[in-house]
């Protein structure tokens, strides 16, 4: 389903005279002539209002509307409905069977903080073992909005993604950011959205090679934070001997507030319930990321209102800490009331745009399509307390939308139109750029590093 | 002079190597014709006989069926891999093979079969992974269990994958709910030469040789580029030149070997029996892997990403007189599809992977379907994956619909090839499975649905004829030694898990 509906300015007119790449025609979203709106020329100027007409509308907040549409204005939505009248002057998305979605919101990557994985000059997404700063470290320090990460998942229909910075030597990780994905240089939605905690196997490494060693350090370091907090003058800072720094300590303070959730990253059940316990003692606001076994712990886990974020193909046990890994996780979890959200690990800030697929196979695998469609919005949303600004299809709401050609969660579907904030977004790539550049290998009259260029 | 490789098939002489001496150079020759006659074995090829090459295949294939019944299942879709989409179409299996594929008019059967309604299910051939670690990278991950690569030398062509298959690796069971019913296992990519490959059954053994796919030919795992030149750099290849160096030396090196036993071979003919025994080759095991692809008795296969350095892999072919069958992870072969086509080539890809590193940079979503737009074009998807090879369908899914996104008019009907028919012609399977026709091996999947959606699910998966998994059958679900016992009955481990 191609969008002829839409009378588009071709750019690549003169260049091979080839059937038109989807992605490419959408590329040039801004300069899309509504035909509510043919009388005026001046395409260039963005009009500050969009009228999304006639989809299947996906709100997450109530039911699915058939034949909908979506009103935005200044960024924000300002109606949602059946039988709605286009705001004069705006921009008329035709989404006749089209599905309408809130945006994807990918809830634990590191977008933006890597280019090429195994390039280390392109890497910030960690300090190595011997760096002296942990829960100090912060994402904003090296988010770059230019990454071409940014539009590869855009393209795929991620609005918002949370980045999360790591260190290599410590349990607590820095400050993550929530991004959007318009690339663009004031793209920061929210610093200092998260703090992180890795426990489990790979904590125990980072901490004596025992799980012993870990919490040991946890508990003693949320102490050393209290006390710093209370008395921030008054501290003894001799008492850490070295493990750790006041400025680590004074970054734990948001989270000992419950200002920001605590990411803990785990998967064993018998540390689950410790989690549980942590949160109990401590009283903190927690989330857990992996959780391989957190549906044998769904109940406690629902009962402690802890969210979870889970890969929904994990099913083998990669670890010993993973040996009832399932398909079933999310269903499960979902089933006994726990908030559930996706990631795709590891260095998976590539693919983003795969969160779609998993969400789809947990499907598969048990959960209902609306709760997979949560789990890839407002879930998200809820869990960085910022479901009041976006993850659904309200007014009021950040507008955040995705139009696709047909069931988000197939491995047919693609976006049409993505919007964040307000504003159709290109869905030009370098990949799509390069497929453009050699899908005709025929020799032409320069060298195909001249294509594109037009 | 391009050698014609590829004609003299390594294959039927792997047919019947299994029937061959496991080791003649330790065998005396009044033994070893004892042991000729026994096995039924006869001096009827350069590679058998008391005085003739090392053996192909010492650790042979010890596979066997397991039993069957005579099974109709009919009212399906049936992608056949060979072109075909049959709707409302039977097929019927027995005696492990198939026996007829078409509508269900074309399908007879007789009366006391065991019949199953494919009313709204697909059913494929068994689906193949050309690019795999499992069992040489099992789950769980340990130092214990990871014995897929040999990162001691860029050489290693001596190392054989199937001496570090784990056949306990939960992995199997996972990828059988899948749809795998064969698949190819590869040593890792830090070598130049990574060592020769192995191609199983997905039907649990004890021991791997109860897992090998009978007949198959092994193959060489090589590699391009970043890894091989990234691991050894005290001693080089620490360039992408110096790998081609490497490699250049060892061909030189397997060809004088080969000259070698082929005088040698020459000798014996002319002598006749006795003659020549002290002026046998002294066996080297690295050599014998490179030989072997000179005899075309190994299949080549090259974990290369950017396309400029798949086309010098041509060239150096051609210099030395051996084929390259496919190019694993080949990333960029969207850019360079004419020249893999000219040379009959294949191109095993991911749909999606991409910026793990610097030469996976270039990924585009539609590099299988272009690599399959090209006249005689060959595309492949693999997993490399643990996780990948459970849902090969959807990655094939995946790549099909950024090729119909550029107007290439490939179906699931040309698309279930890439994981069906391809693998099977580059590992030399092709005769016995790959697609449903008429006397090949009964490997067969039934899906709930069309398997290039991503809510289709492997319901039912025979191999060979016998049902191997039912997703509704909790007694035909395989669990390996690793995970029986380790929780309480509300999960066991399995394939379904």
């Amino acid at each position: 389903m191609k969008l002829e509906i839409f009378v588009t300015q071709n750019f690549f007119q003169g260049y091979n005279s080839m059937n038109v790449y989807k992605n490419l025609t959408l590329a040039l979203g801004m300069f899309i002539v509504a035909l509510g709106f043919s009388g005026k020329a001046e395409a260039q100027e963005k009009p500050t209002t969009l009228a999304i007409m006639n989809g299947q509308v996906h709100t997450i907040a109530g039911s699915v509307i058939d034949e909908g549409d979506v009103i935005i204005e200044g960024g924000r939505i300002v109606a949602v409905g059946v039988n709605l009248a286009a705001p004069s002057g705006s921009q008329i998305i035709d989404a006749t069977g089209k599905i309408v979605t809130p945006g994807i919101i990918a809830p634990f990557s590191t977008l933006g903080l890597t280019e090429v994985s195994a390039v280390s000059e392109t890497n910030d997404t960690r300090t190595d073992e011997k760096f002296t700063l942990g829960a100090a470290l912060d994402a904003a320090d090296a988010y770059n909005p230019a990454s071409s990460l940014i539009a590869v998942n855009r393209a795929g229909g991620v609005t918002r993604a949370v980045s999360v910075p790591e260190s290599s030597g410590f349990l607590f990780g820095g400050a993550a950011i929530m991004i959007d994905l318009s690339g663009q240089n004031n793209s920061v939605t929210k610093h200092d959205i998260a703090r992180s905690l890795q426990l489990g196997v790979r904590g125990a490494n980072r901490a004596g090679g025992s799980r012993i060693g870990a919490w040991g350090i946890v508990r003693e370091m949320l102490d050393a934070a209290i006390a710093y907090a209370n008395d921030p003058v008054g501290y003894n800072k001799d008492q850490s001997e070295g493990r750790y720094t006041i400025a680590d300590l004074k970054s734990l303070g948001g989270v000992l507030r419950v200002e920001q959730p605590l990411l803990v990253r785990v998967n064993r059940a018998s540390d689950i319930r410790a989690v549980i316990k942590l949160k109990n003692d401590y009283r903190l606001k927690l989330v857990i990321v992996g959780g391989s076994e957190a549906w044998r712990e769904a109940k406690a886990l629902a009962a402690a209102n802890i969210p979870v974020i889970l890969d929904p193909f994990f099913n083998l046990p990669a670890e010993f800490e993973d040996l009832s890994a399932s398909l079933k996780n999310a269903a499960f979890l979902d089933g006994a009331g726990v908030l559930i959200a996706f990631y795709n690990p590891p260095s998976g800030s590539h693919n983003l745009r795969l969160l779609t697929q998993q969400a789809g196979n947990a499907v598969a695998n048990g959960l209902s399509f609306q709760a997979a469609l949560a789990a890839l919005t407002l879930n998200p949303a809820t869990i960085y307390g910022l479901d009041s600004e976006m993850g659904s299809i309200e007014v009021g709401k950040i507008a955040d939308i995705v139009v696709w050609d047909t069931d988000p969660l197939e491995l047919s579907s693609d976006p049409e139109v993505v919007i964040i904030n307000g504003d159709i977004q290109s869905l030009q790539n370098r990949q799509n750029l390069l497929l453009q550049r050699y899908k005709d290998l025929q020799r032409g009259d320069l060298p195909f590093a001249y294509r594109g260029g037009e | 002079m391009k050698k014609k490789l590829g004609v003299k098939s390594g294959k039927s002489e792997q047919r019947s190597s299994h029937k061959r001496p496991r080791y003649i150079g330790a065998l005396t020759s009044s033994i070893m014709v004892l042991f000729l006659a026994a096995c039924g074995g006869g001096k009827n090829s350069e590679t058998d006989g008391q005085y003739g090459r090392p053996a192909l295949d010492p650790y042979p294939s010890t596979y066997k069926a397991y039993p069957s019944q005579t099974t109709l299942i009919s009212g399906a879709t049936i992608l056949t891999a060979t072109g075909e989409q049959i709707e409302d179409g039977s097929i019927l299996l027995r005696d492990g093979k198939i026996v007829s594929v078409g509508t269900a008019k074309q399908v007879k059967a007789p009366r006391d079969v065991l019949r199953i309604d494919g009313e709204g299910k697909w059913i494929t051939p068994g689906i193949i992974d050309m690019h795999s670690h499992l069992g040489v990278y099992p789950s769980p991950g340990t130092n214990s269990t990871a014995d897929g690569n040999e990162i001691t030398d860029p050489n290693t062509a001596e190392v054989w994958a199937e001496h570090s298959v784990w056949p306990q690796d939960p992995g199997f069971t996972r990828a059988l709910a899948g749809g795998i019913t064969a698949l190819h296992i590869l040593p890792g990519s830090a070598n130049l030469f990574g060592g020769r490959t192995v191609s199983l059954k997905n039907v649990p053994g004890r021991t791997v040789q109860e897992m090998k796919f009978p007949g198959a030919p092994h193959g060489l795992k090589m590699a391009c580029g970043e890894n091989p030149k990234r691991v050894y750099k005290s001693r080089g290849p620490s360039t992408r030149m110096a790998n081609f160096s490497h490699y250049r030396k060892a061909w030189i090196e397997a060809h004088a070997y080969n000259e070698k036993w082929k005088r040698y071979e020459k000798k014996i003919e002319k002598g006749g029996e006795g003659a020549g025994k002290a002026d046998r080759p002294k066996q080297d095991l690295k050599l014998d892997t490179l030989a072997g692809v000179l005899e075309g008795d190994i299949i080549v296969n090259m974990h290369c990403y950017r396309g400029d350095e798949m086309v010098q892999v041509l060239d150096m072919a051609e210099e030395f007189g051996y084929e390259v069958n496919a190019f694993h992870h080949a990333t960029e072969a969207y850019k360079i599809a004419d020249y893999l086509a000219e040379k009959n080539v294949c191109a095993a890809v991911w749909a999606d992977w991409w910026g793990f590193k610097l030469e996976a940079y270039d990924t585009v979503g539609a590099n299988a379907a272009l690599v399959h737009a090209q006249e005689n074009g060959c595309a492949i998807i693999h997993s490399d994956d643990e996780f990948g090879i459970q849902r090969l369908n959807q990655e094939a899914a995946k790549a099909m619909d950024s090729g119909q996104e550029i107007g290439l008019d490939i179906q699931p009907k040309d698309a279930i090839a890439w994981i069906t028919a391809n693998p099977a012609k580059v590992m030399r399977i092709d005769e016995d499975t790959g697609t449903l026709e008429a006397g090949k091996m009964a490997d067969v999947v039934v899906w709930s649905g069309n398997p290039f959606s991503v809510y289709a699910q492997a319901e039912k998966v025979f191999i060979d004829g016998a049902l191997m998994y039912d997703r509704y059958d909790g007694a035909r679900s395989p669990r390996t030694d690793f995970e029986i016992g380790q929780y309480d009955n509300q999960f066991t481990g399995g394939a379904g898990q």
